[in-house]
């Protein structure tokens, strides 16, 4: 939400303060944030009763993937927030460019997690094979799903930005609320299950 | 796009993608099998926290948003790192990494 008036918030040490995006998905995202808390925190105790099994099972994993998804997401992210700076400069078509891109960044990321997988259950690691393996697949399904998701939001952002008559720079923030989400999940879930010890 | 604003979103992201090769190299085992450490714990977690506070006050523009938005991100994000460390420190895991 772009009008400062509209949020009542006003002006604060003489810059406009405003949420950026609907509200609604401001509530959304700390609703989720605190769903994905609680399965952080249950993985942290379990992993805490066996850390030996957990370490020996991340050592299973390969790091680079998990640093080269987390890279992906972040650039993604950057060229998302470019994407809004774009349409909130009325400059449609540079900011479509970026939503294409971003999406490429999507597409990109979950390819790799799907060729990830499919690595690790060829070398016979499966959601069943111990606790650890179990919320690794839990965890990054979970998040892929969201990044599923997410790609309707940049479906919806495409629209908003090819449609002169409906365009609405509110959508195009709510989008982009949601895509940056998905990233900062992420990165905790990077550090949960590649790096820490 | 206007300049400033251009140049910031860059460095936030040139950041971000430091402090994830820089996460990497402290959590990687560098060709021996992987040890528990507390320090690499702590050390991969606070970046962690940095780097989701860098998204959401940048990327997400927290940073022009009322106080109070601000502040529940915020009260989120301390209160999940301090539950992801108190748990490590006071499960098997932190004590015998010492």
């Amino acid at each position: 939400m772009t009008d400062a008036a509209a949020t009542g918030s006003g002006a604060t040490g003489g810059r406009v303060r405003y949420v950026p995006g609907q509200p609604d998905m401001w509530a959304f995202v700390l609703f989720e944030a605190l769903i994905f808390s609680s399965y952080f925190i249950v993985y942290m105790i379990r992993r805490g009763s066996d850390p030996d099994l957990f370490l020996a099972s991340q050592e299973r994993l390969s790091p680079a993937f998990g640093v080269s998804n987390t890279l992906v997401l972040l650039l993604s992210s950057w060229l998302m927030a470019r994407c809004v700076q774009a349409s909130r400069e009325k400059k449609y078509d540079v900011a479509l460019g970026q939503v294409i891109l971003v999406a490429i960044c999507g597409l990109l990321f979950a390819g790799l997690k799907l060729f990830e997988w499919s690595r690790e259950m060829g070398e016979g690691l499966r959601f069943s094979t111990n606790e650890f393996f179990s919320f690794y697949y839990f965890l990054t399904a979970i998040h892929l799903l969201h990044v599923l998701i997410g790609f309707v939001a940049l479906g919806v952002a495409v629209y908003q930005l090819r449609s002169p008559l409906s365009r609405s720079q509110e959508i195009v923030e709510t989008c982009a609320t949601y895509w940056h989400m998905v990233d900062f999940l992420w990165v905790i879930i990077f550090a949960l299950l590649y790096v820490m010890r | 796009m206007s300049p400033g604003s251009e140049k910031r979103l860059g460095i936030a992201w040139l950041i971000l993608s430091a402090i994830t090769l820089m996460s990497w190299w402290i959590g990687s085992n560098h060709g021996h099998a992987l040890m528990r450490s507390a320090p690499v714990t702590f050390c991969v977690i606070a970046l962690a926290a940095v780097k989701v506070r860098v998204v959401i006050m940048e990327f997400m523009e927290a940073r022009h948003a009322p106080r109070l938005l601000r502040r529940i991100t915020d009260a989120w994000l301390a209160l999940l790192v301090v539950s992801l460390l108190v748990i490590y420190v006071l499960s098997r895991d932190g004590i015998r990494a010492g």
